[in-house]
């Protein structure tokens, strides 16, 4: 029997003779039987303890005690397609286990991660429930191929898009169900995933089965509440700066007195169970079955988001741990009630009207209308109530998800060096969903005029499938010489279809129009090579080939190396005397990584679409509609976007590893960039296709930091805290594009088809591309006054340049944990300096000429009190609008306290409390900083949320 | 496995080219994708655009003309100027980046594409690999004579509006290939020898459908090609216009009895069918883009007067986007323009005078295009229109004459006040003699008959107006009063992503 230093056995302990073939692992009870005789060495060996060697003199029973081994720090990290000694890791890698997740309100995964992981940036869209999540490894490095890093959940690697209907790919996994978080940041590191790995890879470890029975149950509730809103006019101040700037218009104006911030949200509530039951199922099989159920209101009226969610994981093994398996099993179900965004209307809604009208024919709710000439009532062209927006609409969607996989792993009896891995996966998510809009609604005219609302419905099926399989031979080749080869192959192949209905009540609109996506199909073949010398030098080296279909036969394949290599110093024979580092290694490491991730999928092919029904795209010859057909761009020489990325990296650990952390500086090129760009006019069938033409620079400086300051040293009356830091420093440029043509992006709400930002060589992604205010000498703007920075003595688009981006500078996390006797106190810090936003809100809405809303008056931004601008048209590409959006956010306060020993020994009860989203500090003028993209419309607005919840385990 | 990577589309709306054109109807589809570069941005409904760079609508051919030979001038004001490139449009001071510009050449230019497509697409060998019926063939011989029009009319839209295209033909693979350019002489020659050349392969006059070209389009835009060659070429050519001209006047096209019914809702179906020689075709059910009429409609409807019923809209309008500039409200001026049914403008209660574009409270509007019906049916539409764009009619024609007939083109002066007296006869306006006949009157006529129907720009340069200070309209130059322009404003500048992806192109002067 195998047990640690505490007694408790040790399941898949490593034990072979040396010199010889013969070898096992332990079972779930530490145990093992091995053929040895006299005079042999046994060797045990086990990832985190010190390898004992123990020479067999006929026992018939060993009881063998290993000790932890100070030099590593605890964990095995997931390397994909296999698991590392920290010790033994070359790369760039963050890895969080459940002990350290952040604690609060989390309703999906990105929410553990957020704040906690140099390097990662994680913005949430807003503050809808289960609101998708941009998560920015480095800064992702391409600009027209997706930036989203690969999420792999228990080696299934998932879509980046989520099945209609449901919030985001991560938010139909339940957060309670995850044992580890680890982040792949460097091309060493992640370049196994060869093929979809450039913008980073997360991989997600779920909860595995064990042998000792054990019920968690989580609860936690929550209640939501706005703090902070659009500085508008109140209807008092309205009336009057109606009376000034537009008195004709005084008559427009109605007696209410309404705050329409106020009227669209209200305070929500959620609450959230969980419940998790461990065991040996049958004796024999570790297992784990989990239950969850999240229901939360969104802030937004009639928003609202419900998880359901069921896994179970067997985690069995057999002929005596030679073959392992490993079966996860996942349904979620996720039913959302969608709010229409009605910040808008909101904020431009004359004050001065009422939320109801009880003579109004729109079902009692206020709106601008006329009575026709036919006598029926007319809504007017102007802004709709947006409360009767909310409540007359219905957009339910139900989405179910099976999502698990097989995972066999199989460790062959007469080598017991070489192991062989199969994993088969799958990930089927159904969406459906239907939209009505009430026949009283001002909105609900269809296409001939009828007052009949809308119904539109859809369904969507998304399927990913998975099969891979690896070999891994594991030996030392000489003294303290180990080598660890891994040879494998994936495919992995998506699919996407599914129909809709744009409106039933329209006749235009009622067909049901079928679509399908070109599926896409993953091959893969890898292999990877670890030499370990003394555990002071460690070698790794990748190589990946893999094969896209969205590349024709021609540029199908691009291969992917990577080689890194690692300097334990602490394992020197000069480090032995020393007493001031607990840690100390160095990393470097170089590799590529390939990124396919472009949006549409066929690009090479010669294609044709034909116009459907509901899209009322035909030809007319004379009376008679002909539906045409038209070849599609194509670009038959598409091929691998390409990132190369150099490491370095210090892991370090002093005072008696009080302070530990590491420091990682990295360069990435990306070349072949996919950029959405220019082609010759007549050469193919659009002026704008997806090529691969362009560089892209990253750079960046990472730093992570553990200490405890104060060090109870496990003992729970004393005072004991520990503090998580990290900060990124990250700069990104463009050094080339296609045709040296810059590319305009950030399309802006106000006029049509404008936009603020450009994608121009020299400059970062995404600059924001504006005039240059004029200010008169009293330091106030003058409207539609811009330097005439080309000296042509007008103001024309050559006038325009890069001012700003909207990407951090330096961005940090910190984490703060406290425990005292019973009690414990958690918070979360995240700070984003540098970080600039354009402020469409003001710049198209804060101008007094939108006093006039179309047929009727409108409210407008208090802001205007400041810039006194009249005319929309002048200012909208002001840089005025370019606004410092710099933020700390206290993401989440936690204070806790555990009944120990509650019912029985060793069960535990924890009650707690917190604040989440507690405060924001920044210069920003909008509702919220933290904007993804940088362009402010307005979010669906993040709450404040105060939770408490208990933990129970027995 | 690996084979499971030659995947292909698995949408039912989406083929591979030989999948598509095996199907029964495919080249009459495919030649109505040609056509439908015309009207259509792209083929999933109005928001969708096959050119990108600018918003979807404003990329619509006919949108391109209307902005660059109508906004351009002294016959409209665009109020929302924050819409990209429009400002720098209306008030002369465009440079090569304007993303108009640039919608407006890659659209034109995709028309060339489409037209090579189809052309590759139907050659005999193919159409014996792909076992198209015989009784199909004439048929498909008449889809490529129209392909090749469709190519020529949008080389001489390049030709009249940047002077020069690069040169793509049905032989070049397509990919990224770089075209040749052909400067403004080469591109005249191109643009002559095709249409000749095309012209005994098309249709006789008024014998296809409303909506697609037949010889008399052909003649027409043989036609302007002439009577714009001095300004193309700097040879006049207006003998060369007359021979055209006159074998219009006798291809059975009449004008209609009712000037408006031109651009009313059922223009493609009504007599104005009689007298349109060629139409983009617009059908609220079927067809929608964010064409000129939707614009003309929709951005007619005044702020003050509110009238989108006496558009036939059921919809609001877009409060008051197009108004007219005084100098257009001008040629309108004197009783004897009170009662021609020309005639729309609306000045109750404006000024005539524009100080800010952004006010739409200012300066006159009128009412050219409506959804309104011939019977006097109002469709109530919301948006959306059944009104084709004129692109040709016979009334041009008429002026045509008179003014080559001017310019020493031939035919005989009693003609010329002939026609010019029909159309007014028509308009319920007083008639002229032929004293009254001088060139700077068929300049101002053309403008009184053929307002909002993409000609004046030409008409401008033809007579040495548009750029130079010899006529100055309010925002002529970019102030309110307006001032003289460069002459190098007499053709746009190549859109500068044009140049950069094809190294082939020159810029032209100026810019």
């Amino acid at each position: 029997t195998v047990t640690d230093n505490t007694g408790i056995p040790i399941p898949g302990v490593e034990v072979s003779i040396e010199d010889t073939n013969r070898g096992t692992s332990t079972d779930f009870d530490g145990k093992f039987t091995i053929e040895v005789n006299d005079g042999e060495s046994i060797k045990v060996a086990y990832l985190g303890y010190k390898t004992q060697i123990i020479t067999y003199t006929g026992q018939s029973n060993l009881e063998i005690q290993l000790q932890p081994d100070q030099d590593v720090l605890e964990e095995v990290v997931l390397v994909g397609y296999g698991s590392s000694r920290k010790k033994d890791i070359t790369g760039s890698v963050s890895s969080l286990s459940k002990e350290d997740f952040t604690k609060g309100n989390i309703i999906s995964a990105n929410d553990l991660l957020q704040g906690r992981a140099a390097g990662v940036n994680i913005t949430t869209g807003g503050g809808a429930p289960g609101s998708p999540a941009a998560i920015r490894i480095r800064g992702g490095g391409s600009l027209g191929a997706s930036n989203d890093p690969l999420i792999v959940i228990d080696g299934l690697p998932l879509e980046n898009a989520a099945p209609g209907g449901s919030r985001s790919v991560l938010s139909t996994i339940n957060p309670n169900d995850i044992e580890s978080l680890t982040i792949l940041k460097d091309a060493s590191a992640a370049a196994i995933y060869g093929n979809r790995a450039s913008a980073g890879v997360i991989i997600i470890e779920t909860k595995k089965g064990t042998k000792q029975f054990q019920v968690d149950y989580n609860y936690a509730a929550g209640i939501y509440t706005r703090f902070n809103e659009v500085d508008v006019f109140n209807a008092q101040d309205f009336r009057q700066i109606i009376s000034e700037r537009r008195p004709g218009d005084i008559d427009e104006l109605g007696d209410a007195n309404t705050n329409w911030q106020d009227e669209i949200y209200r305070t929500a509530l959620s609450a959230d169970h969980n419940i998790s039951i461990r065991g040996n199922l049958l004796k024999r099989i570790p297992t784990r079955l989990s239950v969850g159920h999240l229901d939360q209101d969104g802030l937004r009226l009639t928003s609202e988001y419900q998880r359901t969610n069921a896994s179970i994981a067997l985690n069995p093994s057999f002929f005596k741990d030679h073959l392992r398996i490993n079966l996860n099993a996942n349904f979620s179900q996720e039913k959302n009630r969608f709010a229409p965004a009605v910040e808008g209307a909101a904020l431009r809604f004359d004050p001065t009207r009422p939320v109801r009208d009880p003579s109004s024919p729109f079902g009692g709710y206020f709106e601008y209308f006329t009575n026709s000439s036919s006598g029926i009532p007319t809504p007017e062209l102007t802004v709709r109530n947006p409360v009767a927006t909310l409540l007359q609409r219905n957009d339910r969607t139900e989405t179910n998800r099976y999502y698990g996989n097989l995972n066999i792993d199989y460790r062959f009896h007469f080598l017991p060096e070489m192991k062989a891995v199969v994993n088969l996966g799958m990930d089927v998510g159904e969406g459906s969903g239907r939209n009505i809009l009430s026949p009283e609604s001002a909105q609900g005219y269809n296409s001939e005029n009828e007052l009949v609302g809308s119904e539109g419905f859809f369904e969507n099926e998304r399927r990913n499938y998975l099969a891979d399989g690896y070999l891994n031979y594991k030996k030392d080749l000489f003294k303290d010489f180990n080598a660890d080869f891994t040879l494998g192959y994936s495919y992995q192949r998506f699919e996407n279809d599914g129909f809709n209905v744009g409106n039933l009540r329209d006749p235009q609109f009622s067909d049901r129009v079928e679509f399908a996506d070109i599926d896409l199909v993953l091959v893969a073949y890898f292999a990877r090579a670890v030499f370990n010398y003394e555990d002071k030098y460690v070698l790794t080296s990748t190589y990946r080939r893999d094969g896209s279909s969205r590349f024709s036969t021609v540029n199908r394949w691009g291969d992917f190396f990577s080689g890194a290599f690692a300097w334990n110093i602490m394992e020197e024979d000069f480090m032995q005397d020393q007493n001031t580092f607990d840690n100390l290694k160095l990393r470097a490491g170089v590799g590529q990584t390939g990124q396919q991730g472009i949006g549409p999928r066929g690009i090479y092919f010669a294609n044709y679409e034909v116009a459907r029904n509901v899209d009322q795209s035909n030809y007319m010859f004379g009376s008679t509609p002909i539906i045409p057909g038209l070849p599609t761009a194509r670009n038959t020489k598409a091929q691998w976007e390409t990132a190369t990325t150099f490491n370095a990296g210090i892991d370090f650990a002093f005072f008696k590893n009080r302070l530990s952390g590491a420091v990682d500086i990295y360069h990435r090129e990306t070349d072949n960039l996919y950029v959405f760009a220019g082609v010759p006019d007549g050469a193919n069938f659009s002026n704008f296709f997806d090529q691969n033409s362009g560089t892209l620079e990253t750079q960046g400086l990472e730093v992570e930091l553990s200490g405890i300051i104060f060090d109870a040293k496990g003992d729970t009356d004393k005072f004991d805290w520990a503090l998580n830091y990290n900060v990124t420093f990250m700069n990104q440029e463009i050094t080339s594009l296609a045709n040296n043509e810059a590319i305009r992006v950030g399309g802006v709400g106000g006029g049509t088809g404008g936009t603020i930002q450009i994608h121009d060589v020299g400059s970062a992604p995404n600059a924001f591309h504006v005039f240059n205010q004029v200010y008169d000498a009293n330091g106030n703007p003058i409207e539609g006054a811009y330097a005439d920075l080309d000296g042509d003595n007008v103001i024309t688009e050559d006038d325009r340049y890069l001012y700003r981006n909207p990407m951090p500078d330096i961005t940090m996390g910190l984490q703060s944990t406290m425990n005292y006797k019973n009690f414990d106190f958690t918070f979360n810090l995240r700070a984003s300096l540098g970080n600039y936003n354009y402020n469409n809100v003001n710049s198209s809405n804060a101008q007094y000429n939108l006093l006039q809303q179309q047929s009727t008056v409108g409210n407008i931004p208090r802001s205007v009190l400041e810039t006194n601008f009249q005319f929309t048209e002048n200012v909208i590409f002001s840089d005025i609008y370019i606004e410092d959006a710099s933020f700390l956010r206290m993401d989440n306060i936690q204070l806790g306290y555990t009944f120990k020993d509650f019912f029985n020994k060793g069960n535990n009860f924890r009650l707690y409390a917190g604040l989440q989203n507690a405060f924001v500090i920044t210069d920003y003028s909008g509702l919220d900083p933290e904007i993804f993209g940088g362009i402010d419309n307005t979010i669906y607005p993040r709450p404040r949320t105060f939770l408490v919840g208990a933990n129970v385990n027995f | 496995c690996e084979d499971d990577m030659d995947v292909e589309p698995n949408d039912p709306n989406a083929f591979l080219d030989d999948e598509f054109y095996s199907q029964p109807g495919a080249y009459q589809s495919a030649i109505a994708g040609v056509y439908a570069n015309l009207t259509l941005t792209g083929i999933r409904g109005s928001g969708s655009s096959n050119i990108q760079g600018l918003d979807a609508g404003t990329s619509q051919y006919g949108r391109s003309l209307m902005n660059l030979q109508t906004i351009s001038t002294d016959e409209a004001i665009w109020t929302y100027e924050n819409d990209p490139g429009i400002r720098e449009i209306q008030r002369k001071t465009w440079s090569s980046v304007n993303p108009i510009l640039l919608g407006s050449f890659s659209r034109i230019m995709a028309s060339v594409a489409f037209a090579n497509e189809f052309l590759r697409q139907s050659t005999d060998d193919l159409l014996n690999q792909r076992n198209v019926p015989q009784d199909e063939r004439a048929e498909i011989a008449l889809y490529r004579a129209e392909a090749k029009f469709l190519r020529a009319l949008a080389y001489y839209h390049l030709l009249d509006l940047f002077g020069k295209a690069p040169l793509y033909d049905e032989t070049i693979t397509v990919g990224s290939f770089q075209g040749e350019e052909l400067n403004r002489q080469a591109l005249f020659e191109h643009v002559e020898t095709e249409l000749l050349e095309v012209l005994d392969d098309m249709a006789a006059p008024r014998t296809v459908e409303f909506g697609r070209a037949d010889q008399g389009t052909a003649l027409m835009v043989l036609a302007k090609l002439y009577l714009n060659a001095e300004v193309y070429t700097g040879s006049p050519r207006y003998d060369d216009a007359m021979t055209y001209i006159e074998q219009l006047l006798n291809s059975g096209y009449t004008l209609a009895n009712d000037y408006r019914n031109n651009f009313r809702g059922d223009n493609s179906t009504n007599e104005a069918t009689s007298e349109i020689i060629f139409g983009i075709p617009s059908n609220f059910e079927e067809s929608r883009s964010f064409g000129p009429v939707v614009v003309m409609t929709n951005g007619g409807v005044g702020s003050i007067e509110e009238n989108n019923e006496d558009f036939g809209l059921f919809n609001p309008g877009w409060g008051g986007a197009i108004r007219l500039t005084p100098q257009f409200v001008e040629k309108f001026d004197g009783p004897e323009f009170e009662n021609d049914v020309r005639n729309t403008i609306l000045s109750e209660g404006r000024t005539r005078e524009i100080t800010d574009v952004s006010n739409p409270d200012e300066g006159f509007v009128l009412i050219k295009y409506t959804n309104i019906r011939s019977d006097g049916t109002n469709p109530e539409y919301d948006t959306f229109t059944d009104t084709a764009f004129p692109m040709f009619r016979l009334a041009d024609v008429y002026l045509m004459y008179a003014e080559a007939h001017l310019r020493g083109g031939g035919g005989n002066i009693s003609q010329a006040v002939s026609l010019i007296n029909e159309l007014r006869t028509r308009a319920n306006g007083a008639t002229i003699n032929q004293s009254d006949l001088t060139l700077d009157f068929v300049l101002d006529e053309r403008a009184r008959e053929l307002y909002w129907e993409s000609h004046r720009r030409q008409d401008l340069i033809r007579f040495g107006k548009f750029s130079g200070g010899e006529y100055i309209w309010a925002f002529k130059g970019g102030s309110a009063s307006g001032i003289p322009t460069n002459s190098i404003r007499n053709l746009y500048p190549i859109p500068a992503q044009s140049l950069s992806t094809n190294q082939n192109l020159s810029q032209n002067p100026g810019y």
